[in-house]
């Protein structure tokens, strides 16, 4: 997962006020809840009522996971974490209940096979268009900058797509050197999440052996019009 | 008991017993018989037609009808036969003449035969289906006169070979053939096509296609067409004297096919002589008469219009792109209306004004206007150069067609916002170096913008003529408010709203202290009278009258730009300056200031100031002093840069620049009005959309309207559909 800015500033969340104001079951819900709730408590950071990045490296350890590994990235989506580098209480519960895991071991090992999950294509779509919007971390953000774009490609699409995606992390960083060559793109130093799928769905439907069946008028975006034409020019050299 | 049946009385005819001659029959037909050879040995005089009249009406009533049908048959056969001897026997020329001969007379007997058998033509012909009289009577004669193995092909070649020496230029007897003709007719349509038509019309396009090859290799374009419509009228009037009139059309399309089809292509391309020769000459008459024959060919007006369109949109394109003509814009522009009237004339004198040829010459200027992307600009300053001084001392109505024709280029631009722009300029410059020829004439072309274009395209125009009458009002009322003008120099200012001129950013150059305390009063008043307001001196656009004297005491009145005149004034406290001390003491940009100083000092004849190295460019630490030595023999020397001109490249690019920027919001607008009425949309459709709403201003680049879609996602008034990524959806 792509390193996540530390803010001065905490972001407050509803879901937080939701917790706290509902009022704490009298009884605990059994001792899964209860185990769940103490994992998280062996990772938050106390005046914030949250676990921080710092807690985050920890669990990463603990788990043997890199940070900066998709499985993380996956994690994060499931909990359905809204904001980078900060997971709230809510989020940890939904996550680990999804994942069925209320010991460190359980959850070592539910981290490691999360790749699987994401062989479903609805899936992998939903968890695709979250990756960026984690990425937004201001209150009006729309739009990613190209270095993380380039990160995030790696991470995600990969494994699924390796040339593709090396292909279109060169153009992305060349455009930003080298203004001047007119099939390069230099007018985007960041980009937005309408852009960021239309990588995946080209990807899935364009055969890059195949270019000249590229149909311009088919409403791609221009970003991909322009990385069609370097890749043909590419192809010509 | 015996049945006995009653016998009904009954009355029976009475049944008289005629007794009849037997030979009755034979008796009378002998005499009718007779009749017949005396009618046709044309000694009728001595018969009784009464008599032989009630012999026929005996005969039928009797039930001899048959007797007398048949007996009628044979007879006349047996004269036709003589008659038909007689004819195949005639020699040379007397042929037709003794088959016509004949034939009148055979008409006059067959005449007098059916009088004399009108009984038997009523009553028994009509009940036993028999061919009535008159009619048996053709048929006959068809059958044994003209069809008789001899005549029938002499007939046909001897009617052929009269036409063939007809056309050839000799007289033949065009009444003697009129009365063949005719009588063909009269023997059935299908005789006369059979027998005569048909040959005729294959034996007219042998010789035509011979002739028209003939006439290919020798003639020209021109020549060949006057041939070609002779020949046609010709065709015609032969009709008209003795063919039958349905076979006009015929033998005209043989004459069409053979002399225009056929050789359409190259005639039209016939080096030296060709369409194009005519159309570069001007020749009316050969082209009216090339419209005229071509119409009459299916296809044949459009091969002349595809070439004519090509030619123009060729010409066109030419005067377009030839860098030499580019130097000069109202020369360019005068060149597109002297192309265009050209060809309205051609169109007018010798097409009849055709809609079709309209209109591709009309899609041909469109084409190549829109080649050159200054046209636009160059435009814009024809009209500037006619407005300031063109059509100066040019009647009304003169003036208004100048302008008409102004508006009828302005229609074929597709970049009218580029126009609009320059056009602003311009006008701007026009209104404020007060160098208008007639308010009236720029009046009425705004009217005519805004017919065309709708009145936002021209409320900033008027706008500017309303700060123009206001700011003399203002001047009025700031001379009389002013008790004391005392020796500083008389202000003229003209107060302009921000939106409606074309802004340009004008820093603030130094004004000389003579000027200063005028300048405050006028703020002064105005800002009394309209709170509120804030006032920048545009020092970039205002003009100067200066009085000199120069060395040997010569006085000269000077009219310059602001910019000039705030560098002049320099001098009046200093011999010698450097560009870079006047720099700073005005304040005024470099470049600007570089152009001021070349106008004052390169110029001959305007050169009050004198520069040190004397090259045309200015560097820094150029040296200038007042130029004593100055002579004019004007009193009033113009030195002011402020008059309208075609761009430098780099201002140009800036100028595409602000109209790119310009129209960014202008397609977002169109993309939401749609998107709103229409909720969802694809993407296709969109772009035709977009281009149509706009295309009265400018026509959208497509990657440049999908920009605009995208930056409406990213900001969410619009969202890609999840299933189709083709289809938007408009986000309340």
């Amino acid at each position: 997962m792509p390193r996540p800015k530390r803010k001065a500033a905490v972001p407050t969340r509803s879901s937080d006020a939701d917790s706290s104001a509902r009022p704490e079951p009298k009884k605990p819900r059994g001792n899964q809840f209860n185990r769940i709730d103490q994992l998280f408590e062996s990772y938050v950071n106390k005046t914030l009522g949250l676990i921080d990045p710092e807690g985050i490296e920890a669990l990463c350890n603990d788990v043997n996971v890199n940070h900066t590994d998709v499985r993380m990235l996956i994690f994060a989506w499931k909990m359905k974490a809204e904001k980078q580098g900060y997971f709230s209480k809510d989020e940890w519960r939904r996550g680990l209940k999804c994942l069925g895991a209320d010991t460190r071991p359980k959850l070592k090992k539910a981290i490691e096979g999360l790749d699987k999950e994401l062989k479903v294509p609805e899936c992998f779509e939903d968890f695709y268009s979250y990756a960026f919007q984690y990425c937004l971390t201001e209150e009006k953000q729309r739009s990613v900058d190209i270095e993380t774009i380039c990160e995030l490609l790696n991470i995600v699409l990969k494994s699924e797509f390796p040339n593709q995606v090396n292909l279109l992390v060169e153009y992305l960083k060349v455009g930003k050197q080298l203004f001047k060559l007119i099939y390069v793109q230099n007018d985007y130093r960041a980009l937005n999440m309408d852009q960021w799928r239309s990588f995946y769905r080209f990807f899935k439907e364009v055969d890059f052996h195949d270019l000249e069946n590229y149909d311009s008028s088919q409403a791609w975006t221009v970003i991909i019009d322009n990385f069609v034409e370097w890749l043909k020019e590419k192809e010509k050299n | 008991m015996s049945s006995q049946k009653k016998r009904t009385f009954q009355i029976e005819a009475f049944k008289h017993r005629v007794v009849v001659d037997p030979k009755y029959a034979e008796k009378t037909w002998k005499v009718l018989e007779h009749a017949i050879h005396e009618i046709y040995n044309h000694n009728a005089s001595g018969l009784s037609f009464e008599e032989l009249y009630r012999n026929a009406y005996n005969m039928v009533l009797h039930k001899f009808g048959e007797k007398l049908y048949s007996g009628l048959v044979t007879t006349m056969t047996s004269h036709l036969k003589e008659i038909s001897q007689s004819i195949e026997s005639a020699q040379g020329e007397i042929f037709l003449e003794e088959l016509n001969r004949k034939w009148i007379d055979h008409n006059k007997a067959l005449q007098m035969i059916r009088d004399i058998l009108m009984y038997m033509d009523r009553t028994f012909i009509p009940s036993s289906h028999k061919t009535p009289v008159h009619e048996l009577g053709l048929n006959l004669w068809r059958d044994v006169v003209i069809h008789s193995s001899k005549t029938q092909a002499r007939l046909r070649d001897t009617l052929l070979e009269l036409v063939l020496r007809e056309r050839n230029g000799e007289v033949i007897n065009r009444g003697l053939m009129r009365n063949i003709i005719k009588m063909l007719m009269d023997l059935g349509l299908s005789v006369y096509q059979e027998d005569f038509e048909k040959h005729f019309l294959s034996v007219s396009a042998n010789f035509y296609c011979l002739e028209s090859q003939k006439f290919i290799e020798t003639c020209d374009c021109g020549d060949y067409l006057k041939k070609a419509e002779r020949r046609l009228n010709e065709e015609i009037e032969r009709v008209s004297h003795y063919l039958d009139p349905r076979s006009e059309i015929k033998i005209t399309n043989v004459v069409e096919k053979e002399m225009i089809d056929s050789h359409m292509h190259t005639l039209v391309h016939m080096e030296n002589s060709g369409l194009v020769n005519m159309l570069v000459d001007d020749k009316y008459e050969d082209l009216g008469r090339m419209y005229s024959l071509f119409r009459r060919v299916p296809t044949g007006l459009t091969v002349v219009k595809d070439v004519m369109t090509a030619f123009v949109r060729d010409t066109g394109k030419q005067l377009v792109m030839d860098p030499e003509r580019l130097r000069d814009p109202v020369d360019f522009v005068q060149r597109l209306l002297d192309l265009k009237d050209k060809y309205d004339k051609i169109i007018n004198m010798s097409f009849t004004n055709d809609k079709t040829f309209q209109n591709a010459l009309n899609s041909s200027f469109e084409h190549f206007i829109n080649l050159n992307a200054r046209s636009p600009e160059f435009i814009s300053l024809f009209v500037d150069d006619k407005l300031r001084r063109g059509l100066k001392g040019v009647g009304e109505e003169d003036v208004e067609i100048v302008l008409d024709k102004v508006m009828m280029l302005f229609r074929y631009l597709q970049e009218k916002d580029v126009f609009e722009k320059y056009y602003k300029q311009h006008l701007a410059k026009r209104l404020l170096s007060g160098k208008t020829i007639s308010d009236d004439a720029e009046r009425s072309l705004i009217v005519k913008l805004k017919t065309e274009c709708g009145y936002q395209f021209t409320s900033k125009l008027e706008g500017m003529f309303t700060d123009m009458k206001t700011s003399y009002d203002t001047m009025q009322g700031f001379y009389a408010s002013q008790s004391d003008v005392g020796d500083s120099p008389s202000l003229v200012v003209h107060v302009l709203t921000t939106g409606s001129w074309p802004t340009q950013p004008s820093p603030q150059c130094n004004l000389p202290s003579e000027l200063l305390g005028v300048c405050e009063k006028f703020r002064a008043y105005y800002l009394g009278t309209h709170n509120g307001r804030r006032l920048s001196w545009q020092t970039n656009m205002g003009t100067a009258d200066l009085k000199a004297t120069f060395g040997k005491g010569q006085k000269h009145e000077l009219n310059v730009s602001t910019y000039q005149m705030c560098v002049l004034m320099l001098f009046n406290n200093a011999d010698r300056l450097t560009c870079k001390e006047i720099e700073q003491a005005t304040g005024i940009p470099l470049l600007d200031l570089k152009r001021c100083l070349q106008s004052l000092a390169c110029v001959k004849g305007k050169n009050v100031l004198r520069k040190e190295p004397m090259s045309k460019d200015i560097a820094e630490d150029d040296t200038f002093f007042f130029n004593d030595k100055f002579t004019s023999k004007f009193f009033k020397v113009k030195i002011g840069t402020v008059v309208a001109q075609r761009e430098s490249e780099p201002e140009n690019l800036e100028t595409r620049q602000r109209v790119e920027e310009d129209r960014k919001p202008q397609i977002e607008a169109a993309i939401v009005r749609i998107m709103k009425s229409r909720r969802t949309l694809d993407h296709n459709n969109i772009v035709a959309e977009v281009t149509k709403q706009l295309q009265s201003r400018f026509l959208p680049n497509p990657v440049v309207i999908k920009k605009r879609i995208e930056s409406l996602i990213e900001r969410e008034f619009l969202e890609r559909d999840r299933v189709d990524r083709k289809l938007y959806r408009y986000l309340a």
